[in-house]
């Protein structure tokens, strides 16, 4: 069961008008496995990672979710297949005009006809393990970033998908509240959630990731174990990269 | 006597004519004329008239009930009482009757109409039922000073625009500057304001103000004129002359009896009882019934301009091309033309192929425009609503359906709330334009009741008032929901 294949990328390729932001991009992501991307901005992580669940086309490859491939779809399907991935932006983008327990109630009562009261279970129980029950009622607005990037992870969960896509959720934090986000995501990494994480948190990654993946160019330059990759990169871009992000820290 | 047409009046009826064009043609034109034969057949003589020119026609409370009276109504009673047929009487602005008998609004139009020569060219006149002939007001206090016509020259003259007064005046009196006004009761005001010396006006008309107002005179023009030119005679569409012949014959009555003298007398009657009290709270009914029509036509346009403008909005954001251009057409068209335009193309333009009553006109016009501007402004709440909202909800599943119901269209109208807000109170203050159609709104009464009291100003003072209590209501309301809007996130 370790073995199922829940994403697979094949020659995938996407232009922006004559700008080929990703040239071939291949990698598999197993089920239970904890990917992270890094990268220098403008490489194409968002991209990438936008592509996996057809927020943007590809213009060229295949996207295999599950063994189907997304580019050959119909709108339909698609939105069927969606809601099996998750995803959490860099941003949070809640809904501002639906307190948090109806942000966490739309999508199941609208795309899966969940009963209300269900929903709301479903919601509640999501909400107390992010640690944000007593927030149910309250409007986005008035939750601190880290409260509203966990309120987005538990939106996402609240749809029970097979695997979550991550874009920099922490980045747009003050810094105090990066650590409440990232442990959300490390129990969720523990409990054998599969992630795709675009991030820069060396800390997150060495300790939950499967393999780090470095985007440049267009291309995954390197992939390997985060300990390896951090600490003994083999490409030239990448140990660049990394220099400059260890420097920062 | 009064207005020639306008500009904007040409376009209409060139674009109901081609209407009028497309309609006939496929019906094959009937050379037969069935004009009389219809009116019998109905049992009934439709006129128009615009009751705002006293003693030829005015409104005034009679029992408690608003009625039109003046010498042209008791013409127009004799003419039906002869063809034994009812009179129904529409009102409507004096530019837009002639309109109204091209396009078969009415059997006939009267309110002291020239019969002139440019007039002939596109209506079918009468025999002249009655010729005033013109002088002038002034006021009292200048009695010495013009005591005929000679003593005008150089004087400032004003006229309503458009008329042979105003004509006469710019030709016989030496170096007079001529003023135009679109209403003699502006005029009137122009006058005792001094900001006019004399107003040139037919001798009816200036006789009953005199009666009515000790600070006005009256003196002869002294103008030797063609009859055919100064009376006046009721239009008929082109082509009815079974029926002109018919009226002809009550017209032939009225001339050997002179009735116009008792009609005249009568009107001046009605005119005595209706200035005993020009308070404005004596006219409170006028007004109220003024304010209902307007708020009427405000509630009506603004539902179905929303639900407009939302579908147009929503077709702006269609995959199929074809839908997306033809609400930026509509939208496109709809701004680029003037509301007036629009309200005289559906009365008018639209009546030639199935016939909408004045009032319906008016709220389709104000509707159908409001709608292009409502969807201007849903649009510009869509695209302000972030990206990210549109990924988030995409990324959950959710249908595009969904994600405008839930998620775009609550906070794009939460953005545009003022924006709507400033639409409905500029709607309320725009729809005073069905008032050209007859539309007994705000603007229409405040009109009827200056003609009514003589007095220029108060009734656009009451009027203005009416309409700030109305917009000021409507801005708190509007306030109230914005507010709670923001209370929710
Ligand atoms: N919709 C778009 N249209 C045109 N160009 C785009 C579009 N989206 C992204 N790009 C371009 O593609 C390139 C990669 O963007 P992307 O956001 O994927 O980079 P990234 O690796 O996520 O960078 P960052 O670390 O700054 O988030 C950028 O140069 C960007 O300008
Ligand atoms: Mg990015």
């Amino acid at each position: 069961m370790q073995d199922k294949k829940i994403l697979e990328v094949n020659h995938l390729s996407k232009k922006f008008g004559n700008n080929e932001i990703l040239k071939d991009i291949n990698g598999t992501v197993k089920s239970g496995e904890v990917i992270c991307v890094i990268g220098p901005s403008g490489a194409g992580k968002s991209t990438f990672l936008r592509c996996l669940n057809l927020l943007e086309k590809p213009t060229a490859g295949e996207v295999k979710f599950e063994g189907t491939d997304l580019t050959n779809v119909d709108e339909k399907q698609l939105i069927n297949l969606r809601e099996r991935m998750g995803m959490v932006f860099q941003s949070f983008n809640l809904f501002p005009n639906m307190t948090v327990i109806e942000n966490l109630k739309l999508a199941p009562i609208r795309v899966k006809h969940m009963k209300d009261d269900e929903a709301q279970k479903v919601a509640m129980h999501l909400l107390d393990r992010v640690g944000l029950a007593e927030k149910a009622n309250a409007y986005p607005s008035s939750l601190s970033g880290g409260q509203q990037q966990r309120v987005a992870i538990a939106r996402a969960l609240a749809m029970n998908p097979e695997v979550m896509l991550f874009d920099e959720p922490t980045s747009a934090l003050d810094p105090e509240m990066v650590g409440e986000v990232l442990e959300v995501m490390n129990e969720l990494a523990k409990e054998g959630m599969t992630m795709v994480v675009v991030t820069h948190e060396m800390g997150f990654a060495k300790e939950v990731a499967d393999e780090v993946w470095f985007m440049a160019d267009g291309y995954i330059l390197e992939r390997n174990k985060p300990v390896e990759l951090f600490d003994n990169p083999q490409n030239e871009r990448a140990k660049d990269f990394i220099g400059k992000i260890i420097q920062n820290v | 006597m009064k207005k020639n047409f306008k500009a904007i009046i040409q376009i209409i009826l060139m674009a109901a004519a081609m209407f009028a064009l497309t309609v006939v043609s496929t019906n094959h034109v009937s050379a037969a004329d069935t004009s009389l034969q219809r009116v019998k057949q109905r049992g009934e003589l439709i006129m128009v008239t615009s009751p705002d020119y006293p003693p030829y026609e005015f409104q005034v409370n009679k029992h408690g009930k608003d009625q039109i009276v003046g010498m042209d109504i008791d013409v127009a009673k004799k003419v039906a009482k002869d063809l034994h047929v009812k009179l129904v009487i529409k009102s409507m602005n004096f530019d837009s009757l002639l309109v109204a008998i091209q396009t078969g609004k009415a059997d006939m139009a009267i309110g002291g109409i020239n019969p002139t020569a440019a007039r002939r060219q596109s209506v079918d006149f009468s025999k002249i039922y009655y010729t005033g002939g013109q002088s002038f007001l002034i006021n009292s206090s200048d009695v010495n000073k013009y005591k005929s016509v000679k003593n005008l020259k150089g004087a400032k003259i004003g006229a309503q625009t458009g008329t042979l007064q105003y004509g006469l005046a710019k030709k016989r009196i030496p170096n007079a500057s001529v003023k135009g006004m679109d209403k003699s009761t502006d005029l009137v005001l122009a006058l005792k304001t001094h900001k006019i010396d004399a107003l040139g006006i037919e001798k009816p008309s200036a006789e009953a103000y005199v009666k009515n107002d000790p600070s006005l005179k009256m003196i002869p023009s002294g103008y030797s004129l063609n009859k055919n030119e100064t009376g006046a005679a009721i239009a008929f569409k082109k082509g009815s002359t079974s029926l002109v012949n018919a009226v002809n014959k009550s017209i032939d009555q009225i001339k050997a009896k002179d009735l116009t003298s008792q009609y005249l007398a009568d009107a001046g009657k009605y005119m005595k009882v209706n200035t005993v009290n020009t308070s404005m709270f004596h006219y409170w009914k006028y007004f109220a019934k003024g304010v209902e029509y307007t708020i009427l036509i405000s509630i009506v346009s603004t539902f179905f301009g929303v639900l407009i403008g939302v579908v147009l909005a929503l077709m702006r954001f269609s995959k199929q091309k074809w839908l997306r251009g033809l609400a930026i057409s509509y939208t496109e068209f709809i701004r680029g033309t003037p509301l007036m335009v629009q309200v005289l193309f559906v009365y008018f333009g639209i009546g030639v192929v199935v016939n909408i009553p004045a009032l319906i006109s008016g709220m389709i016009a104000v509707s159908l425009n409001s709608g292009a501007y409502v969807a201007e402004i849903i649009r510009g709440g869509i695209n302000s609503v972030a990206k990210g909202q549109t990924e988030a909800a995409e990324s959950l599943g959710l249908s595009k359906g969904d994600l405008m119901r839930f998620v775009i269209l609550p906070q794009a109208f939460k953005n545009i709330w003022p924006a709507l807000g400033n639409e409905f109170i500029s709607l309320i203050k725009e729809s005073s334009i069905v008032s050209i159609i007859g539309v007994t709104d705000l603007i229409y009464q405040l009109n009827i009741v200056r003609a009514d009291t003589y007095r220029g100003v108060m009734p656009i003072f009451v009027a203005m008032l009416l309409y700030f209590i109305m917009t000021f209501a409507l801005t708190r309301v509007l306030n109230h929901f914005e507010g709670k809007m923001k209370h929710a996130g």
